[in-house]
C-alpha cells in the first residue's frame, strides 16, 4: 500500500473533488498569488476572495527523508521516502515520492531535482492523494 | 529599555520561581496525568516551602495524552484563585507559563502561581514510537497528511534538519556529538532515564528512525509531571529555596507550518525571541552561563544554538563537534540529559533543569558558574519558541 485511507470534511471536500479528477487545486486570489490548499486568505496579500485553480503539475524538490518502519520478524523496514515539493506555482506540498527503488536509500535526490504531481488511493472508498513522482 | 527591565523592578513586584516539584519520572505506571499534575503541584509547593492553600494561581498544560484542565484546582482542593486557566503551545508551553505567571505576580493579580506540566503517554504494553504516531483520525487535511506518508513529527522535523544539512553541510556525525554529550551529563543525573555512557559509533549505528535521524537523535517519551511556582522576590526571602529570578522573556511563533517557507530548518522562533528576551533580562549573550534547549531531537539543539547566537548561521554543525559540549566541554548544555537522555517532560525538561542549575543543587552535574541560565522552549515543527533568562539568587542580589 502507497498511500493511507483518508475520507473528507467539509474543509476538503473541493479538495478531493479535484484529486479524484487528477488535478491539484490551489488557491489564487484575484491578484494572482497562488497559495497552498488549505490557507482560508491569501499569505501574500490577504485576500479573502480565493478561487480553486488547478496546479500544472510540475514541482521541484525542497527537502527528503527516508522513513522506516519497525521491523516485523524477519521482514526488513519498510522504507518510504518523504519529501517536500514546491510547485512550480510557489506553494509548498508535504508527501510521499513514490516509485522509486527505495533499495538504493535516496540516492541521487537532490534539491532542485524535477517533480511531478500524481495521485495514489488506499482504495475504491477512500479518496485520491497526492504523491509525488520524479518527473 | 533595559533599565526598565524585571531586574530593576521592586522586590514586591519582581518575579522569582520559589519552587520545583518533579514526580518520578520515565517508565511510571498507573497514573493518569491529572493524578501526575497533582503530586507535582503538591511536591513543588512543599520544595518552596509553602502550604498548598498560599497558592493562588494556577497554570495547567498537558501533553499528547491530556487528561489536564483547570479541574486541577478541585483535585487539589485549591479554593478562592486569583488567576486559573488552561496554556497550549506545544513545547513552548512550558516557558510560557512561567512568563504569564511573572506578569501576573507583577501586575499585583496573584502572588504565587503554580504552573504544571504532565503527561502520561506510555502504557505498558505500547511501545513508546507509537504513541506520538497515532492520534490523528485519517480525515480532512491532517488526515491526507499522514496518508500520503508524514506521519507524526519525526519526518516533520527530519525534513527540515535535512535543509540545513543541504544548505550548510551539517552532518550526522555533528548531530551526534549532541546526543553524546548529553548522554554523559545524563550519567550524572540520578533522575535521568538513560545514563550508559554512548559513542559516537553508538550513534551512527543506532537504527534509522526517519533518515537523516537515527535513534539516538530522537528524544524519549516519559510518564510523569513537573509543576514550579512564580512568586515575587519579596515572598521567597522567607521561602525555603534559593529564589531563581526571571530576569526576561519572549516569545517568537513564525506561523508558517506546512506552507511554503524558505526558512524551514534553517532559521527557527529562537532567533527573535532570544535576543529580545535577552535584553529584557539586560544581559548579552556572554553572560549565560548554563544553556538548557529544547531538544526533541539533535538538530533542534544545534539550529537553536546557532538562532541565539552561539555561533553564526550555518556553523552549529562544526560548533557542535568541537568539544565545546559535555561535562568537559566550556559550553554547560543540557546538563541534565535533557529530553534525549534525561526525561521528555516537553518544557519542563529544560526549565527544570535549568531552576537545579541556578539554585546550584546540580550534584555531580552542577555548573561551576551558573548565575545567568538562558532556556528555550519549541513547539509544533520549530513554529513555537519562547526563551527565558533566569538568574540565581547571587545575580539578583
Amino acid at each position: 500500500m502507497t498511500v493511507g485511507p483518508v475520507e473528507r470534511d467539509e474543509a476538503t471536500a473541493e479538495f478531493f473533488d479535484g484529486t479524484a479528477a487528477g488535478q491539484f487545486l490551489l488557491r489564487r486570489c484575484p491578484a494572482g498569488h497562488f497559495g497552498e490548499p488549505a490557507v482560508a486568505q491569501c499569505t501574500t496579500c490577504g485576500s479573502m476572495d480565493l478561487a480553486w485553480v488547478p496546479a500544472a503539475g510540475g514541482a521541484t524538490l525542497i527537502s527528503w527523508v527516508v522513513s522506516y518502519s519497525r521491523s516485523v520478524g524477519d521482514e526488513p523496514p519498510l522504507r518510504t521516502v518523504l519529501v517536500i515539493g514546491e510547485l512550480d506555482e510557489g506553494p509548498w506540498w508535504w508527501a510521499q515520492l513514490v516509485g522509486d527503488d527505495h533499495d538504493a536509500d535516496a540516492a541521487g535526490l537532490v534539491a532542485g531535482l524535477r517533480l511531478r504531481v500524481d495521485f495514489r488511493r488506499a482504495g475504491d472508498e477512500f479518496e485520491a492523494v497526492p504523491v509525488f513522482v520524479r518527473a | 529599555m533595559q533599565d526598565a527591565g524585571p531586574r530593576f523592578w521592586p522586590a514586591a513586584r519582581r518575579p522569582v520561581i520559589a519552587g520545583l516539584g518533579m514526580t518520578e519520572l520515565g517508565k511510571v505506571y498507573g497514573r493518569t496525568p491529572a493524578q501526575f499534575a497533582a503530586e507535582a503541584v503538591r511536591l513543588a509547593a512543599a520544595d518552596a516551602g509553602l502550604q498548598l492553600a498560599e497558592i493562588d494561581g494556577l497554570l495547567t498544560s498537558s501533553g499528547v495524552s491530556g487528561g489536564i484542565s483547570i479541574d486541577l484546582q478541585r483535585d487539589l482542593g485549591l479554593t478562592d484563585l486569583r488567576l486559573l486557566s488552561h496554556l497550549q503551545a506545544y513545547g513552548s508551553t512550558a516557558g510560557a507559563m512561567v512568563q504569564f505567571a511573572s506578569m501576573a505576580v507583577q501586575s499585583g493579580m496573584a502572588r504565587a502561581v503554580a504552573c504544571v506540566f504532565a503527561d502520561s503517554p506510555l502504557k505498558p504494553e505500547r511501545r513508546a514510537g507509537a504513541v506520538y504516531g497515532t492520534r490523528r483520525t485519517p480525515a480532512g487535511w491532517w488526515g491526507m497528511l499522514g496518508a500520503s506518508g508524514v506521519v507524526g513529527a519525526n519526518p516533520m522535523y527530519a525534513l527540515a534538519a535535512r535543509r540545513h544539512m543541504e544548505r550548510y553541510g551539517t552532518t550526522s556525525e555533528q548531530f551526534g556529538h549532541i546526543a553524546v554529550a548529553q548522554r554523559g551529563w545524563a550519567a550524572r543525573n540520578p533522575a535521568a532515564q538513560l545514563r550508559s555512557p554512548i559513542t559516537l559509533s553508538d550513534h551512527q549505528e543506532s537504527r534509522w528512525i526517519v533518515e537523516p535521524f537515527h535513534l539516538l537523535d530522537c528524544c524519549l517519551v516519559s510518564n510523569g509531571g513537573i509543576a514550579v511556582i512564580v512568586t515575587t522576590a519579596d515572598r521567597a526571602a522567607d521561602l525555603a529555596q534559593p529564589p531563581v529570578s526571571v530576569l526576561g522573556w519572549a516569545q517568537s511563533h513564525p506561523g508558517r507550518y506546512l506552507r511554503r517557507n524558505p526558512e524551514l530548518g534553517l532559521v527557527t522562533g529562537a532567533a527573535a525571541a532570544g535576543p529580545a528576551a535577552l535584553g529584557m533580562a539586560g544581559v548579552s549573550l556572554t553572560d549565560v552561563d548554563v544553556a538548557e534547549l529544547y531538544d526533541c531531537y539533535t538538530f533542534t539543539v544545534l539550529v537553536t544554538l546557532e538562532d541565539y547566537g552561539f555561533c553564526a548561521k550555518g556553523e552549529g554543525g562544526p560548533f557542535v563537534a568541537s568539544g565545546v559540549l559535555g561535562p568537559d566541554g566550556k559550553l554547560p548544555l543540557n546538563t541534565g540529559g535533557g529530553q534525549l537522555s534525561g526525561y521528555y517532560m516537553w518544557g519542563m525538561t529544560p526549565l527544570s533543569e535549568a531552576v537545579i542549575q541556578a539554585r546550584g543543587q546540580g550534584g555531580e552535574r552542577q555548573a561551576a558558574a551558573h548565575d545567568v541560565v538562558l532556556v528555550s522552549g519549541n513547539g509544533g515543527v520549530l513554529d513555537h519558541h519562547s526563551t527565558l533568562v533566569l538568574g540565581s539568587a547571587a545575580a539578583a542580589a
